[in-house]
């Protein structure tokens, strides 16, 4: 099955507090259409409307204009993806009175997947995500890497088409993130799934992702295609070289939004 | 566990003290408050006061929980709700708890109804504002997490809203308790044939301070009872999940 992602004249407005007021576009005519097993990251400074882009395509908020469809399907009724999803947030939301086990356990009820497999999958991702002897634990008895890759066997758990990750490793300290990324791409490699990442770091994206997107004010500033062969190796020279193009754009993109806002304080 | 034991034979001791410089008649010392309780108990009709003053506590609190966990809840989840309802709330918990006996007595009759009514109504805004705190302080995130993985409304508010609400019912059991208990024995002094208030006044208007202290000491440990055993032990159990507090 096709697990790509089209997005068309994608346009999401605030609208403004006063009356008569400009409303605010955090989006602006986004076109983007990602490839099926693609990984791709998002990169931009904040407000550039990274987080509203992801709200809208998992169906948090569907009260957009423009056309997102998965796997050639549109968007329903009711905004959810016709393709099963999984999410990964910043932080790693667990359910508090839940050991980890049962966190897994409650996407799994609200998921379609048979009740006879679950012990199955969830001996996979608890084994590879090193998690094994902390089934039984509560999330407050989880350091905050542990938690996080909780949540990372959560969202696999359900046997995603699409993984959408908004700035995962971002409150892990960098040794931390480092081996996350790793295991992310080994999971990845073998499972097969189309994933959106969100992040605000050049090097992450650029280690990870097949194709770097920057946006800056609501649409795409430029795209950069990572052309290294995988499996990577995180010190590679020529991820470094790419990082720093990445990098570039991701200044100019936030010098920019400061720009922009200083001209519309200036009014 | 070793300290509370500690403080409270010090307490026994300074209450000891205490009564050597006083009169019996002001203040007896804990070995004849501790007759006369015993006394108490061997003709029987204490059960008879305790039990009739417990059923107007879980009556009152029954109540009091009905009506104020509702009105919490739909105040910290509706901005409406609270706007209309907090001057109310503070209405209802400004007025004292002798003026609601009266109105219960006078308007419903000298009767349990009443008196439960008037209990009930009582301790009903200090739960109501306990829960309204609450549930402002839930955990908003977690309705989105449960929504992108596929949770329906009916599974949210049953396995990610209660779970959050549940504490502060909890807390407001116990805290509501407090309250009850204080308020019952006031109303049974104005309004009820039986019951530990009624004994206490009885006992107060006899100016018979050993029957009064032996029937404090009664209700004291019987409420402690409830409250450090059963109550601590359910919380306990019910929220095993939290990180441990050191106190």
């Amino acid at each position: 099955m096709d697990k790509g992602i089209s997005i068309k004249g994608l346009v999401k407005e605030y609208p403004g507090h006063r009356q008569g007021e400009r409303g605010h576009r955090v989006l602006n005519g986004l076109d983007l259409s990602i490839a099926d097993n693609e990984f791709v990251c998002i990169l931009g400074p904040s407000g550039c409307g990274k987080s509203t882009l992801l709200n809208t395509l998992s169906g948090l908020d569907n009260d957009y204009s423009g056309e997102v469809s998965f796997g050639g399907r549109p968007v329903g009724r009711n905004g959810k993806p016709p393709v099963k999803m999984g999410y990964l947030f910043q932080d790693p939301r667990l359910l508090p009175w839940l050991t980890a086990e049962r966190n897994v356990d409650f996407v799994l009820e609200n998921s379609d997947v048979p009740k006879a497999r679950w012990a199955e999958i969830k001996n996979h991702y608890f084994a590879l995500t090193g998690l094994e002897a902390f089934r039984h634990h509560y999330p407050h008895e989880l350091s905050g890497g542990m938690a996080q890759r909780l949540s990372l066997v959560r969202a696999l758990a359900i046997e995603p088409d699409v993984l959408f990750m908004d700035e995962p490793f971002s409150g892990l300290d960098e040794l931390t993130a480092r081996r996350m990324r790793v295991d992310l791409l080994d999971i990845w490699s073998r499972t097969g799934k189309t994933i959106l990442f969100i992040t605000h770091n050049s090097y992450e994206a650029t280690f990870l992702a097949d194709r770097v997107v920057v946006l800056s004010q609501g649409n795409i500033r430029e795209e950069i295609r990572v052309e290294v062969p995988r499996p990577r190796d995180y010190d590679d020279p020529a991820l470094f070289d790419i990082s720093k193009q990445v990098s570039a754009n991701f200044i100019a993109a936030a010098e920019e939004a400061e720009r922009a806002r200083l001209e519309q304080q200036a009014g | 566990m070793f300290v509370k034991v500690g403080s409270i034979i010090a307490a026994v001791l300074a209450w000891l003290g205490l009564s050597f410089l006083f009169p019996e008649t002001i203040l007896p010392g804990p070995f004849q408050t501790t007759m006369v309780l015993a006394e108490n108990f061997a003709n029987g009709e204490i059960f008879q006061h305790l039990f009739a003053t417990l059923g107007r506590v879980l009556g009152g609190l029954a109540l009091a929980m009905a009506i104020g966990i509702p009105v919490g809840v739909i105040m910290g989840v509706n901005r409406f709700a609270e706007k209309t309802l907090d001057i109310w709330v503070m209405v209802a918990l400004t007025v004292p708890s002798l003026c609601y006996a009266i109105f219960a007595f006078i308007w419903i009759g000298l009767n349990e109804t009443a008196a439960i009514v008037a209990i009930g109504l009582t301790s009903a805004p200090s739960i109501a504002i306990n829960l309204w705190e609450g549930v402002k302080n839930i955990d908003t995130r977690l309705f989105k997490m449960a929504k992108v993985f596929n949770a329906s409304r009916w599974v949210i508010i049953r396995r990610v809203l209660f779970p959050q609400v549940l504490p502060y019912i909890m807390a407001s059991l116990r805290f509501g308790l407090g309250i009850v208990w204080k308020i019952t024995v006031l109303v049974e002094l104005l309004g009820r044939p039986d019951g530990v208030g009624f004994e206490l006044f009885y006992w107060y208007q006899l100016a018979d301070m050993q029957q009064v202290l032996a029937w404090t000491l009664l209700f004291t440990i019987v409420m402690l009872f409830i409250e450090l055993v059963i109550l601590q032990n359910m919380e306990r159990k019910l929220f095993s999940w939290r990180p441990k507090v050191k106190i």
